[in-house]
């Protein structure tokens, strides 16, 4: 009896558990294989942007696992290069606090949960364009593009953050998307 | 062409010096694949995605036309919700939408990559005068109701704008082989070529013939001829300097056809055309920048009332756009545009008719909430005449004073567009558009006509026909449906036609007899028509493959004739020739090595003229479909067929149409 009593609750425990890892805010719903295509494909769009190989950091925060979780997603999408138009973008991971001694990448990739304010002041002085899936990113600055692709492909430009990092993009691109 | 060349070089270019060839032009295909979605510039001037434009558009796709089996344009525009086809003879067909479709319509405007290819002799398009071969298109944006503030003159039924592939983005080549039934033949070649990163061109070229459908009229076999037509289009792209694209179509047809003319009687017809259109675009500090010019040149030869007829017809087009965006949410176009029209009178070509007109266009596209997006254009069009030289004696209108005449006509589209969900879109749209009268109706067509032994008339344009007006206001609202990967839309329209326009008919004289002039029988405006609808789609994706898309479309069309007219007795009885109802089903499935697909059409009753009476078509459904293979390398084998149910069936008052079958081996890589 009480061995049965202490297997439901550990058996308990554990679903509790999982969900509590599946359910993480977002990231239930969010694609982050389909955000990385969006993003790429949305950096062919950059007046003067990288062509053929470029590298592209994922930034994500250690301690947060829903962070490490999209990392890992997004770096199995990319593979071992992914394709976008005239750009074959790899990827590299880059922790949030090493942003500002990163080197070789063109462009970051930032995951749900970093803390977008620091990793974007970061990026703003070495001039890298910043794509988050997190609206909060670009709304506050800290992002220079957001990425969202469920239910639809919604893409969001910060024009003061893009023109900080002198990131211009195409005039149809410009006049296709989100710019705040 | 020299000059054209030379202007469009001269306009503004700022060389760099820079070396990345950064693309100017819209990258369709790039821009879908970031939105899977298609894009579209056709409804306001600015790209969109296909399901945020302030108008009803739908977007046929290149696999679309693939998998439609079909061997003509006109068969692949008739299963888009609300669109008409009146299929004359197996190579002449009219295309309406939302009714008022008639013998040599026109009220749609059809383009190429945004070049008319509608003919203003009389004002119609002439599908196999097209240069574009199927495999060719990227997608065909069918524009429903008036969009004038961005096209112009006689965008008033609907725009047909097909976008072909761009030599500089995409790789076409292309190989088609296809026989058929009653001796059909065909051939289609294409192939892109690339010169290092600064030019890209593609060449496509085809012919085809076959036999003409069976003559169920019985009129003379000469005047319904076995259709033929050769096609040769070249397409490059040339990047002059870093932000500078210039970008060279031309084209070029030659086919025999059994054409069936305004007034619904079948003449046998050549056509030659020849077009040649350099686009500039510069991304500039101020904006996208697009110059263009275009000349369209159409050598015809028609018998019409056993008079043999010769058309030569030249239009010129200069237009100026600048497209640019303020802050986050406004975008603004604003362009300018000059138009040359020319065309000798026939037969004889004793004087010539033309006009000029001079246009101006803004658009603001205002995105005021996230959700909420009002779009405003307005586009003003001055049209100036004239007649230079002298008619034949005895011919009405003598006097070319008749023709000083100057048309000033302000159009506009005004739509909201507001999406409070992800999953839903409500559409509000209000516009007014111009149908101008062609240059046939102003005159250029003078026939003298034995009515009796011994006593003439003559069939004379009118040199002071009124343009038709018609202002249009629609709803609509579109939900996502994911469950089914697939959407379902609703669109209600009112549209009202002022100042219609009846063609000549021998039993009604417009034009007294005098001393020295034949009595004639001319174009008249003879009254107003009314027109309400609904219109009702709905699609869904599987995956086990299938998909499925089915439409229904109601008008009811009601004339108001001025008493001194009978609508019929026109030819512009719409309320009867305009049928009430037409449905489309299609059903589709494919696994990668083979594609099936049906397609259904139901057609209701309507009353078309023929030889001047008027003739009830019983209502109708026909059957399609294709049944394909994919084979390594590219290859693909393919038997498909039109009109399966019947072997002859009469969907128009003319000829009827025909069940054929297709077998066709493609190549493509």
């Amino acid at each position: 009896m009480r061995r049965n009593h202490i297997n439901t609750y550990t058996s308990c425990a554990l679903l509790v558990a999982a969900t509590g890892v599946l359910a993480a805010p977002g990231a239930a719903f969010a694609d982050p294989a389909k955000d990385l295509q969006v993003a790429g494909r949305a950096l062919t769009f950059l007046e003067n942007g990288p062509t053929g190989r470029a590298t592209l950091g994922v930034v994500f925060d250690p301690s947060k696992p829903a962070s490490v979780a999209e990392k890992d997603a997004v770096m199995a999408a990319i593979g071992g290069g992914y394709s976008a138009g005239t750009v074959t973008l790899v990827g590299k991971p880059v922790e949030a606090g090493g942003v500002a001694g990163a080197s070789g990448v063109n462009a970051l990739y930032v995951t749900k949960g970093v803390n977008y304010a620091a990793v974007g002041a970061a990026a703003k002085a070495k001039k890298l364009v910043t794509i988050g899936s997190d609206p909060a990113c670009v709304g506050s600055g800290a992002c220079v593009m957001g990425v969202t692709t469920t239910p639809k492909v919604e893409i969001t430009v910060n024009r003061s953050a893009a023109a900080s990092v002198g990131a211009a993009f195409k005039a149809a691109f410009r006049m296709m998307i989100k710019e705040i | 062409m020299n000059k054209i060349l030379l202007a469009a070089g001269v306009a503004g270019l700022a060389l760099a010096a820079a070396q990345t060839a950064s693309a100017q032009s819209i990258d369709y295909g790039s821009l879908q694949a970031l939105f899977n979605e298609p894009v579209t510039t056709s409804a306001t001037g600015s790209p969109q995605r296909s399901t945020r434009v302030p108008v009803d558009m739908d977007i046929i796709s290149a696999e679309d036309i693939e998998r439609s089996g079909a061997v003509d344009l006109p068969t692949i525009l008739s299963r888009v919700a609300g669109v008409d086809v009146l299929a004359w003879s197996a190579d002449t067909a009219d295309v309406g939408v939302r009714g008022y479709n008639q013998a040599m319509s026109a009220r749609l405007l059809v383009l190429i990559n945004g070049r008319q290819s509608y003919l203003d002799h009389y004002g119609f398009t002439n599908w196999a005068t097209l240069p574009v071969r199927l495999e060719e298109i990227r997608q065909i944006e069918v524009v429903k109701g008036p969009n004038a503030a961005l096209f112009g003159f006689n965008a008033v039924g609907g725009v047909v704008n097909i976008i072909t592939y761009n030599p500089k983005f995409d790789d076409t080549d292309f190989i088609t082989v296809r026989g058929g039934t009653e001796d059909y033949a065909e051939a289609s070649v294409g192939q892109t070529v690339k010169l290092g990163e600064q030019f890209s061109a593609r060449v496509t070229g085809g012919y085809s013939r076959q036999d003409q459908w069976r003559n169920s009229v019985g009129v003379a076999d000469r005047l319904i001829p076995n259709p033929e037509r050769a096609t040769l289009n070249v397409d490059t792209v040339t990047q002059l300097a870093d932000k500078v694209e210039l970008r060279v179509e031309g084209g070029w047809t030659h086919n025999r056809q059994a054409g069936f003319i305004s007034t619904y009687s079948y003449g046998p017809s050549k056509y030659l055309t020849e077009s040649l259109k350099a686009a500039l675009t510069w991304e500039s500090k101020a904006g996208l920048i697009q110059a263009t010019a275009y000349q369209n040149n159409l050598t015809a030869k028609s018998e019409i009332a056993s008079i043999d007829t010769r058309w030569e017809n030249k239009i010129q087009v200069f237009n100026v756009q600048d497209l640019f965006k303020v802050g986050a949410n406004h975008t603004f176009r604003v362009a300018g545009e000059y138009r040359r029209n020319e065309t000798p009178t026939t037969p004889g070509h004793t004087a010539k008719i033309k006009y000029d007109v001079l246009s101006a266009s803004g658009m603001w596209n205002w995105q005021v909430t996230e959700k909420f997006a009002l779009t405003t254009a307005i586009r003003h069009d001055k049209l100036s005449l004239e007649r230079e030289g002298d008619l034949a004696p005895g011919l009405p209108n003598q006097n070319a004073a008749l023709w000083d005449r100057t048309i000033k006509e302000t159009t506009y589209n005004v739509g909201a567009v507001f999406t409070p969900t992800d999953a839903d879109t409500f559409r509000a749209t209000y516009a007014r558009g111009v149908q101008l009268p062609t240059l046939v109706d102003l005159g250029a067509l003078q026939l003298v006509i034995p009515a009796a032994p011994g006593v003439n008339i003559a069939y004379v344009g009118n040199p002071g026909l009124e343009p038709t007006v018609v202002t249009n206001f629609g709803v609509g609202y579109d939900r996502d449906l994911p469950q089914i990967r697939g959407r379902a839309g609703i669109r209600f329209f009112v549209q009202k036609s002022e100042d219609i326009k009846g063609q000549p008919n021998s039993a009604q004289l417009d034009v007294m007899p005098t001393a020295t002039s034949l009595p004639g029988f001319s174009y008249r405006n003879i009254g107003d028509s009314k027109l309400k609808g609904v219109e009702v789609l709905a699609s869904g994706k599987y995956a086990n493959g299938m998909h499925w898309n089915a439409n229904y479309t109601y008008t009811d069309v009601e004339d108001d004739t001025l008493a001194a007219f009978d609508a019929a007795t026109r030819y512009a009885a719409y309320e009867l020739s305009t049928p009430k109802h037409r449905a489309n089903l299609n059903v589709g499935w494919t696994n990668e090595t083979w594609t099936v697909d049906g397609f259904v059409r139901y057609e209701g009753s309507k009353d078309l003229y023929y030889a001047a009476a008027v003739r009830p078509v019983d209502s109708f459904v026909s059957l399609a479909g294709r049944v394909a293979r994919e084979f390594d390398g590219g290859v693909t084998v393919a038997v498909s067929g039109q009109n399966l149910l019947s072997e002859r069936q009469q969907q128009t008052s003319g000829l009827k149409a025909e069940r054929r079958l297709f077998l066709s081996v493609a190549k493509a890589w």
